[in-house]
């Protein structure tokens, strides 16, 4: 039994030219880096002389590094306001991005939820998603006496709003607490 | 490895009692066993063949099962002769240096004589260390539920689950990178690091597979701390003709359909000796169903398939294989979660919010792996005793993850986008020479250079990096007569260079450079020819994963904020175990280990005590570090034999893990358990296959040494799990059908593993009735008369 050497060349040579089917590893643009929410924005607006003041939780750079920063809320005391709140993505200063369009395109996904301590009052949700069930971008509440609180706002990502603690279900995209500083 | 040669379709005649025994040595010292299997064309068993050893006349009667076993043997030279009645015979010469196994595969007589074909398999070189073995019906078994789950049928090997869809596997308490698994020879470079990256291997390759336990087998590379996997296909065909074989499983829990086939065949002639085999799987499932409720997103698609060739020359061989393993995964959704306070919302429902309904959808969260793997495998012989095998092999993997949740600026595209991706590309060049020192030391000399690519986009939870990495090593083996020892030593040197390059928007540009010995020392001592005990000491070293040295982030679905320790060093181990061997034929069998395992630098996840603070509320942070750490443990294996027909299974796993810095205990480490079971043959087939029933009652105890901090709910209650087997082989005309039935969690009972990583979500699966079927066919090819060949493996 004989077998020629310059066959099995050609064999080799056969399968090496099938290995060039393989997977290759291919890189996707940095164009394609995903959205992220580095700022959560309340713009709250008292009822009686129509001024609207922002206030921001930021965290620029993401999970790491740095912990996020906020502005503490201030008000008034024994007054009305309405409340919205927006979540951006500033991690690109010259490209800041509005999710909160993105959040009401997908309403019935999401539901705000607002939790207050001390001088903060409870926060009442004016707004419904496309179930007619409850959203929360916006929202009313009147100050009582002075003093101090926290709000705690978090967006919700497919919560069981059905549920009694409809707060409690789903996944956190974004959540973040506010001192608040009640005024007279 | 056996020497042996080959005479193929040559009449043989008998020349019992012409002959002078191969060696006169003193009886009393001659304790090699060899034993083995006579099997049929499809690979099933050839009852009551005649063994015979020309040279001493001794010989043997193979059983119903095919098996025989031929005891106090001296080493030598030996010619085997193997008759039965309506099968060529077939006649084997070998070199016998120590206990061997053989396969030995008649072909009945048909009209034409062809040849016959033998495939010899030997005992794993595993020296002095622990090893336990699957093949047969015990691995088909558990195929259709993935590596991971077939593999705990063996004493001391358990699996870290993530969900009921991915199981990596535990060898005595170590896992992911601190094991190495061979497929077919080449080691698997996937994405072994995460605790919820599955090993990227369709079990159904698999003819059988080794677990060789604890560091020292340095033939196969360092990192192996815990130990290796050897996950072996069977071997091309030698024979003229086509033949295969088909897998057909259906699995009731999540409704699986499995179909896996195997199409092998060699030409015909001697001409062209080409043999060649297309192997394929695929499986679909749906969401699982725990006694309570359906788990939403647990289905699984799977695509495999591979093809080998192999030619094979006069004095050497060459195959080819390719391999490629696709898999989609749905990850439970209640168990995605967005920080600490959803997790602990979750753990306090300790359920589903919703009870799910059937459905094969598969949604988000969801994994979807590909693993390609083309070798080229060259042996040559280059003495009686010596042979040099070269091997190139790529792989190529790549991991997408979905997140639960869409990308915000991907509004209603499909799942196209993964929210994470990695991929490696490693490229292997492996030697390995065998030869032998002496008359009575074999020896292997071997290296290997590796180049590895591995890039992450979208997240920076990894950084971009390369690791090259170089390594040589030596083996030799010992054994002479009459000592009633046997030894075997290997050393091992690699070195590795890491390169970190990009991180997210980050340049990190950080290089590692790690290198160090591995080796083992063992010593079996045959106390007599059955009762034997191996002593293994031996080292290995880890070099810190590029996750452990420079991640950062949230990791996917465990809620933690995860942060790498760049100056992390090297991990070393220190293993020393005991293993008793005592097998009493046709009345027990049993094999006892005991091991301690120190692990110098042992790196580990350290709760960082104070949260991280994010825009998506807190998570618990945790911190790689190094401290020395100890596991030590038991594994035991028994199999008595009650009655005739009765045989008592008793598998038991004891393990203790302790971080001597922290002094406290190692977190998720396996609880104690105890397997144990009933078998009880049924009256074989005419053809000779086995039948049988199987009743396994598992108690795994709670684990109560758990560390004070860094897991977020206490270990789960302990529990009794039974399962129900059944294996028959049916004959449809002349087709053989093998039928398992299976019944896992017979009681349904309600259970959570400690090492379920999602036990704070649901449940365990419920129970999951198996119905599996195995088809062997094979179609024979004229082969024209064949002269004397022989061949060297």
């Amino acid at each position: 039994m004989t077998s020629k050497p310059s066959f099995l060349f050609g064999l080799v040579i056969l399968l090496a030219l099938s290995f060039s089917s393989c997977e290759k590893d291919k890189d996707l643009d940095a164009e394609n880096e995903q959205e992220l929410i580095t700022t959560v924005r309340l713009s709250i607006t008292n009822t009686t002389t129509n001024q609207t003041t922002v206030f921001n939780v930021r965290d620029l750079d993401g999970d790491g590094g740095l912990p996020p920063t906020g502005d503490e809320v201030l008000l008034k005391s024994n007054s009305s306001y309405t409340l919205s709140v927006s979540f951006l993505d500033e991690s690109d200063s010259g490209k800041i991005e509005d999710i909160t369009e993105e959040v009401e395109e997908e309403s019935a996904e999401h539901l705000i939820c607002y939790a207050s301590t001390g001088s903060m009052p409870t926060v009442t949700v004016t707004d419904k998603d496309t179930n007619n069930q409850t959203l929360g971008l916006k929202g009313s509440f009147s100050t009582t006496a002075a003093g101090t609180g926290t709000l705690k706002v978090t967006l919700k990502h497919e919560p069981e709003k059905g549920s009694t603690a409809a707060c409690s279900t789903g996944e956190t995209d974004a959540e973040v607490t506010f001192n608040v500083t009640v005024s007279n | 490895m056996l020497s042996w040669k080959l005479s193929l379709g040559v009449a043989i005649i008998a020349i019992m009692g012409t002959l002078n025994p191969a060696m006169s040595q003193n009886p009393a010292n001659c304790r090699i066993t060899l034993s083995g299997r006579v099997v049929d064309e499809k690979g099933g068993p050839s009852t009551y063949a005649s063994i015979q050893l020309l040279e001493n006349q001794q010989g043997a009667l193979a059983g119903e099962d095919g098996r025989f076993t031929l005891r106090n043997l001296c080493p030598g030279q030996y010619t085997l002769l193997c008759t039965r009645v309506g099968a060529e015979e077939l006649k084997l010469s070998f070199t016998l240096v120590k206990d061997t196994t053989l396969t030995l595969q008649l072909v009945e007589t048909g009209v034409t004589l062809e040849s016959v074909t033998v495939a010899a398999s030997e005992i794993r070189g595993q020296g002095g260390q622990a090893a336990a073995e699957l093949s047969g019906s015990d691995l088909e078994a558990g195929q259709g539920l993935g590596l991971g789950e077939s593999l705990k049928r063996l004493p001391g090997v358990t699996t870290l689950n993530t969900g009921a869809t991915i199981a990596k596997p535990v060898i005595q308490g170590l896992h992911s990178n601190r094991i190495l698994i061979m497929n077919n020879g080449v080691r698997l470079e996937g994405q072994q690091w995460g605790t919820e990256h599955a090993p990227e291997v369709d079990p159904f390759i698999a003819d059988q597979i080794t677990v060789v336990k604890g560091a020292g087998s340095v033939r196969y590379g360092a990192d192996a701390l815990g130990g290796i996997i050897l996950v072996d296909p069977r071997a091309l065909p030698h024979r003229a003709g086509i033949g295969g074989v088909v897998f057909a499983q259906g699995l009731s829990n999540g409704r699986t359909g499995i179909l896996s086939g195997i199409l092998e065949g060699r030409l015909p002639g001697a001409k062209v000796p080409l043999s060649g085999r297309i192997q394929g799987t695929v499986k679909r499932g749906g969401n699982l169903q725990t006694p309570d409720y359906f788990l939403n997103n647990t289905g699984v698609k799977e695509y495999n398939f591979s093809w080998a060739l192999g030619w094979q020359g006069d004095n050497w061989q060459t195959d080819t294989y390719y391999s490629r393993f696709y898999t989609e995964l749905g990850i439970l959704s209640d168990a995605h979660i967005g920080n600490l306070t959803d997790l602990n919302n979750a753990i306090a429902r300790g359920r589903p919010l919703t009870d799910a309904d059937f459905s094969y959808n598969l949604g988000r969260p969801q994994q979807r792996i590909l693993h390609e793997l083309v070798k080229v495998r060259s042996q040559l012989k280059t003495g009686d005793q010596s042979k040099l095998d070269l091997t190139y092999s790529r792989q190529f993997n790549r991991r997408q993850e979905y997140d639960a949740h869409k990308a915000f600026n991907q509004l209603g595209a499909e799942i196209t986008d993964p929210s994470i991706l990695f991929e490696i590309t490693t490229h292997r060049l492996e030697s390995d020479w065998k030869h032998a020192m002496g008359p009575n030391t074999h020896a292997h000399l071997g290296g290997n250079v590796m180049l590895q690519r591995n890039t992450t986009d979208r997240g920076a939870l990894l950084p971009d990096y390369s690791a090259d990495q170089a390594g040589f090593y030596w083996t030799a083996i010992h054994r002479k007569l009459p000592q009633p020892f046997e030894f075997e030593i290997g050393l091992r040197y690699d070195y590795q260079a890491l390169h970190a390059g990009i991180q997210g928007a980050d340049t990190l540009n950080a290089n590692r450079y790690f290198s160090g010995g591995s080796g083992s020392l063992s010593m079996v001592y045959y106390f007599k020819e059955n009762l034997r005990l191996r002593m293994n000491t031996g080292t290995a070293w880890r070099a810190p994963h590029v996750s452990e040295l420079f991640s950062e982030g949230v990791h996917h679905g465990s809620a933690s904020y995860e942060t790498g320790n760049a100056s992390l060093v090297a991990e070393r181990a220190w293993n020393t175990s005991l293993t008793l061997e005592w097998n009493q034929e046709k009345r027990w069998n049993t094999t006892l280990t005991v091991y301690y395992n120190l692990i110098a630098n042992y790196i580990f996840l350290e709760p960082a005590g104070t949260p991280r603070l994010t825009i998506r509320g807190a998570f618990p942070a945790f911190l790689y570090a190094q401290a020395n750490a100890r596991l030590m443990g038991l594994d035991w294996n028994a199999e008595l034999k009650l009655h005739r027909q009765l045989t008592l299974e008793s598998q038991v796993s004891l393990l203790r893990g302790w971080n001597r810095k922290l002094q406290d205990h190692l977190i998720f480490m396996p609880p104690d358990q105890f397997r144990n079971g009933l078998k009880m043959n049924l009256p074989a087939t005419i053809h000779g296959e086995e039948s049988f029933v199987r009743l396994t009652v598992q108690n795994v105890l709670r684990q109560s040494r758990t560390p004070a901090s860094g897991d977020y709910a206490p270990a789960p209650a302990a529990f009794t799990r039974l399962d129900l087997e059944a294996v028959r082989t049916l004959h449809w005309g002349a087709q053989p059908i093998e039928v398992g039935l299976a019944v896992n969690n017979l009681t349904n009972t309600r259970y959570r593993e400690y090492l379920n990583r999602f036990r704070y979500f649901t449940q365990e699966p419920g129970r999951n009735i198996i119905l599996r079927v195995k088809v062997p066919f094979g179609i024979r090819a004229e082969a024209p008369k064949m002269e004397n060949n022989s061949l060297t493996h």
